[in-house]
């Protein structure tokens, strides 16, 4: 499979790589691991007239073990924050999720936390050759005014299945977004629209530089439900923060659910039946993970992955297994 | 647009001119001739077209070919020494089964190559986890796995010889 | 004809059979040096395209190709109008390889092109303009069959092929009123693929006198040649020549048992623009445009006596066959096999209704329909067990097939190893000793041919050897080797006859020019057939070197030996030769001669009669598989824990390519039977990649050990059988089973997805 042809940049450093995003603003794209950018140009899916390369900005590949926070460049490849050791320590979601991505020995060394976060959502109607999408009406991540995946639906109805997002907003980090002459900071549970065409609320002309983790005395689990092991999306994932006081009570608790819908949910109110409770108290994580069922339910997009009724029952499954993995 | 780019390849230095939207596998393949690299789906699902870049193993079909600039690349065609002996891995995959229609052996044996360059004792659990990205439809795996344990045995037996 | 006896061997020393011999072009496939379709380039080559329907059902208003014919580097562009009327596809000849004026499936081609680069040919499809009228789709096979039903073909007046897949042995309703025990139950199973890691392709180019060459990697080159001869007839070329070549095969399966509408369309391509024309698939293409393994509606019947003894057997089936008939509507054939032989049962009815629909056409796989039926044997044999208070596995074991039988259907079972083949089973998986939640075991069984299938008037085989001054063995054999290992098979068959080492052998199977005649690589029939075919041809050489050898060593001809190479006379060390030698002796002498045979073998199996009767095959092959699963109860998912996979072989001429023989297809029905759909939504393929149509990853990989039982067959080589399909056969049901004993639920719907898993457990825990 060929991909459409672009002109190739190659910026030498961030002010650079602004510059060129300010001027070719839409028409450009910004290439990290390209494993999910050069899929969606080859199914036609984008046609960027030029492609932004990272490759000369090893600045933005880092991870950086701070005294109240962790700070990864969006440059910086998967396998490396598996290896990571103050990730596996302060940020344990967030390894148990990068390492699901994709299959290890390929996917992980040209894909980047970056690019995970930022991956497209996807749809089984949308993510098809282009001659498929050609034979129907466009929908509406294809420029339309339907949606195959849902029968009336006045708005895209895909879905995000990114695994790191959903371990990331658990984690409650936050994002810095560079643009030519600003510079931005924003909690990655801000960071979406909701809408499935762009779901991502940054300017065209911004960079998505930085990931930053903040360090709490809580701890934090991930777990995803799939078919097979390796070169799969999620049906259902979920991401769990809690942190205890020296009782034992829980005093900060934040669930996320990936795999859903347009966004990763986080869900406040599934989160605020532990708030209080003790960390050994099991019925409670039951009852949490059953508020998270019902939660998500009302955002779920039936589409990707499985039945709905199956995606909402995990739902339910994969928040309890990272309660009690905790 | 053109860019010449200059990289090794299989211990040879090149230097090519390339277009910026040609994809590895498409340039050593098409461009190149070299036909060891295989490619099975062109989206980075099935691992047939994995090469090693940097020592690390890469799905060549979502590699950009101006990427590979200044950079070291291995693909099948120079595992084999110039003497026509077989690398471990080439040899135990052959001796164990490792092969059927054998599509996909290119690509799983630079997996394993990488894999055990890096870390010359993995273990089967480890090995499952190095060819998670390359997929069989022949063997179901389990000769694939075999052959990179006894590949191991073999590299040892190299270095024992070479090492007195 | 001077057909040479072909008898087992079984009480000799064997030095080349039965050795796990590394398969002979590993080493070329390990350094990248293979070349299939891929990577194959003609000088002047030109890239085929080819446009498919945007519909399931739509009538073709207008097509206008003017802009496609203008694009600078596009040489042809083809429509309907352009493919000569008699030039179809399929064994019923249903399909055109470009449809006209209708379409009636997303596969349907409506269009192609040539062109210089395929950047172009690509672009030239976007060009052409088609008008066209959608109609209403007809998608589900037991709707399609109702009276008021949308026909898919109007002129055929019904959408229910006209097969004979009708047959009644025994008396069943007498049976069943005997019966002490009655099972009835519903089985389903969808579309799964082939997946071949190389997809398909073809070059074809003619030359000056219009003859035709084609690579292409087809299993059927024999039969492919002939389906390439009937189109230039159809072009008006009559009495040209095609020839086949086959490139190495990126894996087979079953998919490449029929010609196709890229091979037709390159060969029309080519003769237009009088260059090579190669038309590769990409992988959305190889998911969209080959064909499935059928989907069926099963309903089965079967009962018991108060022994546990089977009474009778009654199958019904609906197959959807997809828009137009490639072999699909011909798997009840096979089906009939397990359906009336697998176990002893007397009593067997069997009725099949391929069907129309706008769906896509189904093809041969692994197995030929066997997997289906079995599905829901198997199923059903753990559950008529139960209901007569029976050990599955004791209840199997009393109607165990054994040597001797003739089953209803008229198979005659010369060599049966069922019930070793179910105690290594049952000693290697610890059935009773499942105290773990969620843990549970299965068993299931399987017939398969193993003897060739004669399914077309000839299931014969021919070989070509002649041998070199040195000793070395040139053998152009029919048969096809798709990575499975048949060159090994052959080599090491001849090599064994002749006293010399594999490595002496070539092995030529790729070329219709110099190869002769074989059915092709279907039926698990190569080992068995080309074998035999093989061994013939090296026995007929092994006389000629005697005699020769009589008269140079002046001993009886007979008593002449072959062994490393050399000929020798056992009583007298003396009298011996290196067979190099022998053949230079014979060679450059007066009124020299070279060693050569041909041989033709076709089996003395039957084709089915009009009472769907006939011993098809000259064997049959055995197997029991053994499952142990674990469920998760709160997520439905099934983890496979062991495998265990005995089969009786026969002989296993090499244990290596046996087992990856094994592995292979249980890992391939492991797939079929918890993983795999081809989705589809309204005819619409929904998942044609990798990522969203669910392999098995090495990560997912699963122990597996393949117990081999040898029964040492009369008829076959060496006494083996084929088993190049058991493997995949027998897997659903026994995961099937495993899960009902791991959580009392069964699931009767292939996949056996995890959320088939919990649906049932939710409603057995009755919320």
């Amino acid at each position: 499979m060929r991909l459409p042809g672009f002109e190739y940049l190659n910026p030498q450093n961030l002010d650079q790589t602004l510059d060129m995003l300010a001027e070719h603003k839409d028409e450009a794209k910004i290439l990290a691991g390209g494993t999910d950018l050069l899929v969606r140009m080859k199914k036609g899916l984008l046609a960027p007239k030029y492609i932004i390369s990272l490759k000369a900005l090893d600045s933005l590949s880092y991870i950086k073990d701070e005294s109240d926070c962790i700070k990864i460049g969006t440059r910086t490849p998967i396998a490396d924050i598996i290896a990571s050791k103050p990730v596996q320590k302060h940020a344990r979601a967030l390894f148990q999720a990068c390492e699901k991505i994709g299959a290890v020995s390929i996917q992980h060394y040209k894909g980047t936390i970056g690019g995970n976060i930022l991956q497209n959502n996807r749809c089984h109607h949308y993510n098809q050759s282009d001659f498929y999408r050609s034979g129907r009406q466009a929908c509406h991540k294809d420029g339309g005014k339907i949606c195959y995946a849902r029968e009336e639906a006045d708005r895209c109805n895909s879905t995000c299945q990114s695994d790191g997002a959903t371990a990331l907003m658990a984690l409650g980090a936050g994002l810095t977004l560079a643009g030519k002459d600003n510079k931005r900071e924003v909690e990655l549970a801000n960071f979406y629209t909701t809408d499935g065409i762009m779901p991502f609320a940054m300017e065209s002309q911004e960079l998505l530089t930085e990931i930053s983790i903040p360090k709490t005395n809580g701890e934090s689990a991930y777990k995803r439900l799939a078919y097979r092991s390796a070169i799969d999306y999620p049906i259902v994932c979920a991401g769990v923060l809690l942190e205890s006081d020296n009782s034992d009570k829980i005093v900060r608790a934040r669930i996320v659910v990936g795999a859903m819908g347009r966004a990763p949910l986080l869900l406040a109110n599934a989160a605020s039946k532990l708030k209080g409770k003790d960390m050994n108290d099991q019925a409670t994580f039951k009852d949490a993970a059953t508020a998270a069922m019902s939660s998500a339910a009302a955002f779920a997009v039936h589409n990707v992955g499985s039945t709905l009724e199956y995606r909402c029952a995990m739902v339910e499954e994969m928040v309890l297994q990272a309660l009690k993995e905790i | 647009m053109a860019t010449k780019i200059s990289f090794i390849l299989n211990g040879d230095k090149i230097s090519y001119e390339i277009k910026d939207h040609w994809t590895l596998s498409y340039l050593l393949r098409e461009e190149m001739g070299l036909i060891g690299t295989k490619e099975g789906c062109g989206n980075g699902e099935c691992g047939a077209c994995t090469v090693i870049v940097d020592k690390l193993a890469v799905n060549s079909c979502l590699y950009l070919a101006i990427d590979i600039d200044d950079k070291i690349v291995e693909t099948i065609e120079g595992l084999a020494s110039t003497d026509g002996t077989l690398h471990p891995l080439q040899q135990s995959f052959v001796d164990n089964g490792g092969i059927q229609c054998g599509f996909c052996s290119p690509g799983m044996i630079m997996s394993s190559k990488a894999l055990l360059d890096e870390n010359p004792d993995a273990d089967r659990e480890e090995i499952k986890h190095a060819l998670a990205g390359n997929i069989c439809r022949c063997t179901g795996y389990i000769q694939i796995f075999e052959s990179v344990e006894a590949a191991k045995e073999l590299a040892v037996e190299d270095k024992g010889g070479k090492n007195g | 004809m001077d057909n040479i006896e072909v008898t087992p061997n079984q009480d000799r020393e064997l030095s080349v059979v039965g050795k796990p011999i590394p398969k002979l072009d590993a080493a070329q496939k390990a350094m990248g040096r293979a070349e299939y379709i891929q990577d194959i380039k003609l000088p002047g080559m030109l890239y085929g395209k080819i446009l498919y329907s945007k519909f399931a059902n739509a009538n073709i208003v207008k097509i206008d190709t003017s802009k496609a014919k203008a694009l600078a580097g596009v040489h042809a562009v083809l429509t309907g109008e352009d493919v000569p009327k008699k030039m179809k596809m399929g064994f019923i000849k249903d399909n055109p390889p470009i449809k006209k004026g209708r379409v009636s499936s997303f596969r349907d081609e409506v269009a192609a092109v040539a062109a210089i680069s395929l950047d172009i040919a690509k672009k030239a499809l976007d060009l052409i303009e088609i008008e066209y009228e959608e109609l209403e789709g007809i998608f589900d096979p037991e709707k399609a069959m109702e009276k008021d039903s949308p026909l898919v073909h109007e002129h055929l007046k019904s959408n229910v092929l006209k097969m004979p897949w009708n047959i009644h042995y025994g008396d069943v309703e007498k049976a069943e009123k005997e019966s002490a025990f009655v099972v009835e139950d519903k089985f389903t199973t969808t579309w799964v693929t082939h997946c071949c890691m190389g997809t398909s392709g073809a070059i074809a180019l003619f030359d000056a006198a219009d003859n035709l060459t084609i690579y292409s990697n087809t299993q059927i080159p024999s039969l492919a040649q002939k389906d390439f001869l009937e189109s230039l007839k159809a072009m008006g070329l009559e009495n040209k020549r095609a020839r086949v070549i086959k490139p190495i095969i990126g894996g087979g399966f079953g998919s490449k048992l029929d010609t196709y509408a890229y091979e037709h369309i390159a060969i029309l391509l080519a003769h237009k623009c009088k260059k090579p024309v190669k038309i590769m698939f990409d992988r959305v293409e190889e998911f969209n445009a080959t064909s499935t393994r059928q989907p069926t509606v099963i309903y089965i019947k079967q009962g018991c006596d108060k022994n546990g003894r089977l009474t009778f057997r009654d199958m019904r089936m609906v197959l959807d066959n997809g828009a137009h008939t490639s072999w699909g509507a011909t798997t009840p054939s096979v089906m009939l096999m397990p359906i009336s032989s697998l176990y002893k049962v007397e009593n067997v009815k069997y009725n099949a209704k391929c069907v129309y629909t706008n769906n896509t056409y189904s093809q041969a796989m692994r197995g030929y329909g066997n997997p289906q039926a079995t599905f829901a044997i198997e199923s059903s044999m753990d559950i008529l067990a139960e209901k007569a208070g029976m050990d599955r596995i004791e209840f199997r074991k009393i109607n165990k097939n054994q040597s001797g039988d003739e089953t209803p259907q008229g198979l005659k079972i010369t060599s049966c190893g069922l019930e070793e083949c179910i105690d290594a089973v049952k000693e290697e998986l610890k059935f009773d000793n499942n105290s773990e939640k969620g843990v549970g075991t299965g068993i299931a069984s399987l017939i398969h041919v193993g003897g060739g299938a004669r399914i077309y008037g000839s299931d014969g085989c021919g070989a070509i050897l002649k041998m070199d001054d040195y000793g070395k063995v040139d053998i152009f054999t029919g048969g096809t080797d798709m990575g499975q290992g048949l060159d090994n098979i052959t080599a090491q068959i001849v090599a064994e006859e002749l006293g010399l080492l594999a490595e002496d052998i070539n092995v030529v199977h790729s070329d219709t020019d110099v190869c002769p005649w074989d059915v092709g690589a279907h039926a698990s029939r190569s080992t068995f057939v080309a074998g035999n075919a093989a061994l013939g041809a090296a026995k007929k050489v092994k006389k000629k070197i005697q005699e020769f050898a009589s008269k140079i060593l002046d001993v009886p001809a007979k008593d002449i030996k072959f062994k490393d190479r050399n000929v020798f006379f056992p009583g007298d060390p003396e009298k011996s030769m290196p067979i190099g030698k022998l053949l230079r002796k014979a060679h450059f002498s007066p009124n020299g001669t070279m060693l050569m045979a041909e041989n033709f073998y076709d089996p003395d199996n039957r084709n089915m009669g009009k009472d769907l009767k006939g011993n098809m095959s000259m064997t049959y092959s055995f197997g029991a598989h053994g499952v142990k699963v674990k469920v998760d109860e709160e997520t439905g998912k099934v983890e496979v824990l062991e495998y265990v996979a005995a089969h009786d072989v026969g002989r296993a001429i090499n244990p290596l390519l046996l087992e990856g023989q094994v592995y292979g297809g249980v890992v391939m029905g492991l797939g079929y039977a918890l993983t795999e759909e081809v989705v589809h939504q309204n005819g619409k393929n929904m998942n044609a990649n990798f990522r969203d149509y669910k392999l098995f990853t090495a990560k997912d990989a699963v122990k597996i050990k393949a117990p081999v039982i040898e029964t040492i067959d009369k008829d076959g080589p060496f006494g083996a059988k084929g088993i190049g399909e058991p493997g995949c056969v027998p897997t659903a049901p026994a995961v099937a089973n495993a899960i009902y004993d791991a959580v009392g639920v069964r699931i009767k719907d292939l996949p056996i997805t995890p959320e088939k898993v919990l649906a049932a457990l939710k409603e057995k825990k009755g919320d």
